[in-house]
């Protein structure tokens, strides 16, 4: 008897489109801002904790989560729906790749099956849309972007090289740091950096000033808080911000030494610490 | 006698040689001692440089290489890209375990060169895919004891292509003269960086 | 005691299965044809456990006349094999798995190429340039093997199989009761002509 009631509520309007979609969308820009850079060797997220009360306990709060060793993500809108998302890809990334291949889903395969979770909630019954629009930074094994420009600039006689680039699918084996945006439609765009959540306009005006090719990671951590500085409203310390990043293998965080062959994640969450580091260099 | 491991018949074997890997399979088809077909190849390639040996009851074999030509078909198109011999193994593995129960009756094995390094990479399974991974040499099928007897005694590190294909021809065609159920011809495939050579031996008829 | 033939040539196909259906030690029938047409060009015969034999052959046959209806286009004999095999190996995991043996003759409506599939209940395939079905083929294969070749006339074929009966009828226990004799060419299946009253004693 239930599922007799249990159609979409997503439904097209007579113009054609989805409102609901529009609605959720619209709680994304209601939403703490959140930002990312990609760099050469790394990807910075970054964001700010608001709590309304000072009776909180900040470092209790978590917006930036780690999803795989390699992969983190950071969001703006709903904080209970992002909960579910974050649960979702954990699982999704090993028992639809971990437990089958041995290894971690590379960033745009984790990317697609989490647009997947929240396009199907925009076609299915009694579900509404995700109200969170998702920042998901990883990096993949691969050919990473400097080894592609110096196999573009060999000449074409050692053709091995330029066929390595790509599969015979016509595929990337592209390797390195990505950078995704996954909106509730469950559509999806890969960045060199861009913001979401309120003042994403702004944010993303400021980092298109800001941005330049070749960046280093450190460099795009300080953009990153010159970013947050210009959309903030609150105080900024290693309380009130939050920063991720994917960044060389972080082998301390291991937990063992002398493994050979054992590779650190490579996406960390900063510490307060490190944060303040940062903002008294700004 | 009517394990279903032993029913058709057929022998495989793996070898690791320097930057190149070899896979050899014998052709025959049989049902107990008698001869069904002198053409049934147990090597399957699933990407540029990834093999597969199946080995065991006829069915599975055919069944199995099937369903690892679908998975790998649809890992290509999910992310446009081949499967790595690795990758493929741990793929092998899960599909087969997942049979826990009711397991598929063959006995794989896995050759091929990783995509990236160059390096030779060979394993084989039990049946519910338990990995062996090996460093020198796989063998699989009825002919397993003497294919370990020859690959012991033939077998050695760093071995060129050329003398690879004939270290493994020899394992394989002497190793299925002492056992009844496989022979009937080979397939030899010597897998190197940017060539892979498949040779076709006649073997004993009889 | 049931014998299944098939033997390729250059241009054709040929069928052959025992014309008698037993119950135990009992000849129900002598006319009996265990051979099912499944398209224009192909032909598949069986034997087996009893009820399972015809019960699969004709599912598969309303299954390729089926498609050939929805697509006015026949599978190739290729297609058929592996289709079969198919449903025959989720048979062979299933409660109750069919008992089934089976050869699939024709020729390839395109290139007019003649090929035969063995296949046994346990859903292996191999295609084979000639091939039979239980005791048969310890009495056939090695006759087959010493006097075939691929190119071979209708003709040609006819004369080896006679030999491979005439083998069955001195080396089998039981009559068979002769065979029913069908030819897969280019323009169809054909009804053969067979002596089944030649009368072979043993040497």
């Amino acid at each position: 008897m239930a599922d007799r009631y249990s159609f979409s509520l997503t439904t097209f309007s007579p113009s054609g489109k989805l409102v609901q979609i529009e609605y959720a969308l619209n709680a994304v820009n209601q939403g703490v801002t959140a930002l990312g850079i990609k760099a050469t060797n790394g990807i910075v997220l970054a964001t700010e904790k608001k709590s309304n009360s000072p009776l909180a306990d900040p470092s209790s709060l978590s917006k930036i989560s780690l999803i795989t060793p390699n992969i983190g993500m950071v969001y703006a809108g709903m904080g209970p729906d992002y909960r579910v998302l974050v649960d979702r890809a954990r699982k999704v990334s090993h028992s639809g790749y971990k437990r089958i291949y041995n290894e971690y889903p590379p960033t745009r395969i984790l990317v697609q099956d989490v647009a997947r979770v929240m396009q199907e909630a925009t076609q299915s019954g009694g579900v509404r849309p995700y109200g969170v629009s998702l920042l998901i930074a990883g990096w993949d094994e691969g050919i990473l972007p400097e080894e592609e420009v110096e196999a573009a600039a060999k000449p074409a006689e050692e053709g091995g090289e330029a066929k390595k680039l790509s599969g015979k699918t016509g595929g990337i084996l592209k390797g390195g740091p990505m950078l995704y945006q996954v909106d509730p439609s469950g559509s999806y765009f890969p960045w060199k950096a861009t913001a979401i959540g309120k003042s994403a306009t702004t944010a993303k005006t400021f980092l298109e000033k800001r941005y330049t090719e070749g960046l280093e990671l450190e460099d795009a951590v300080h953009i990153a808080l010159l970013t947050l500085k210009e959309t903030i409203e609150g105080e900024m310390n290693g309380e009130t911000i939050e920063i991720g990043i994917v960044g060389p293998p972080a082998d301390h965080l291991l937990g063992v030494e002398g493994v050979e062959g054992a590779r650190g994640p490579r996406f960390r969450k900063l510490t307060p610490q490190e944060i303040e580091d940062y903002l008294t260099n700004l | 006698m009517s394990s279903p491991f032993s029913i058709n018949g057929g022998a495989c074997v793996a070898m690791v040689g320097k930057d190149c890997v070899a896979i050899a399979c014998d052709l025959r088809l049989g049902l107990q001692a008698l001869t069904v077909s002198n053409n049934f190849p147990k090597i399957f390639q699933y990407g540029e440089h990834v093999f597969l040996g199946l080995t065991g009851l006829a069915t599975d074999v055919a069944t199995v290489s099937d369903l690892f030509r679908y998975k790998v078909n649809m890992y290509r198109l999910r992310e446009e890209r081949g499967i790595a011999p690795r990758t493929f193994a741990n793929l092998v593995s899960s599909s087969l375990y997942e049979r826990r129960f009711g397991p598929y009756f063959v006995s794989p094995v896995v050759a091929g060169l990783d995509p990236k390094t160059g390096s030779p990479f060979i394993c084989g399974f039990d049946s519910i895919g338990c990995i062996d991974f090996a460093k020198d040499f796989i063998v699989s099928g009825t002919a397993t004891d003497q294919l370990f007897g020859m690959c012991e005694s033939l077998w050695e590190p760093d071995l060129a292509p050329e003398d690879l294909f004939e270290t493994i021809s020899q394992a394989l065609l002497n190793a299925v003269d002492r056992d009844a159920l496989s022979g009937w011809g080979a397939h030899v495939y010597i897998i190197e960086k940017d060539k892979v050579t498949k040779r076709l031996l006649k073997g004993r008829q009889d | 005691m049931e014998v299944l033939l098939g033997i390729t040539g250059k241009d054709f196909t040929l069928i052959a299965a025992s014309k008698a259906a037993m119950r135990g030690a009992t000849v129900l029938k002598t006319s009996d044809d265990k051979t099912r047409s499944l398209n224009k060009h192909t032909l598949m015969a069986f034997s087996g456990e009893a009820g399972d034999t015809v019960q699969f052959a004709e599912y598969i046959q309303a299954n390729a006349q089926l498609y050939s209806m929805r697509n006015e286009t026949d599978l190739s004999p290729s297609a058929l094999a592996h289709f079969v095999r198919g449903e025959l190996a989720s048979s062979l995991r299933s409660r109750k798995p069919y008992n089934v043996n089976l050869l699939l003759g024709g020729v390839d409506p395109i290139s007019h190429k003649p090929s035969l599939y063995w296949l046994d209940y346990l859903a292996s395939l191999a295609p084979l340039p000639y091939a039979a079905h239980g005791y048969a083929q310890y009495y056939c294969l090695s006759i087959l093997d010493k006097h075939h070749h691929p190119d071979i006339t209708l003709h040609q074929g006819i004369k080896l199989l006679t030999m491979c009966t005439d083998e069955l009828k001195r080396r089998l226990p039981i009559d068979f009761k002769g065979m029913v004799v069908k030819a897969v060419t280019k323009d169809g299946i054909r009804d053969i002509e067979f002596d089944d009253d030649k009368v072979v004693k043993a040497a």
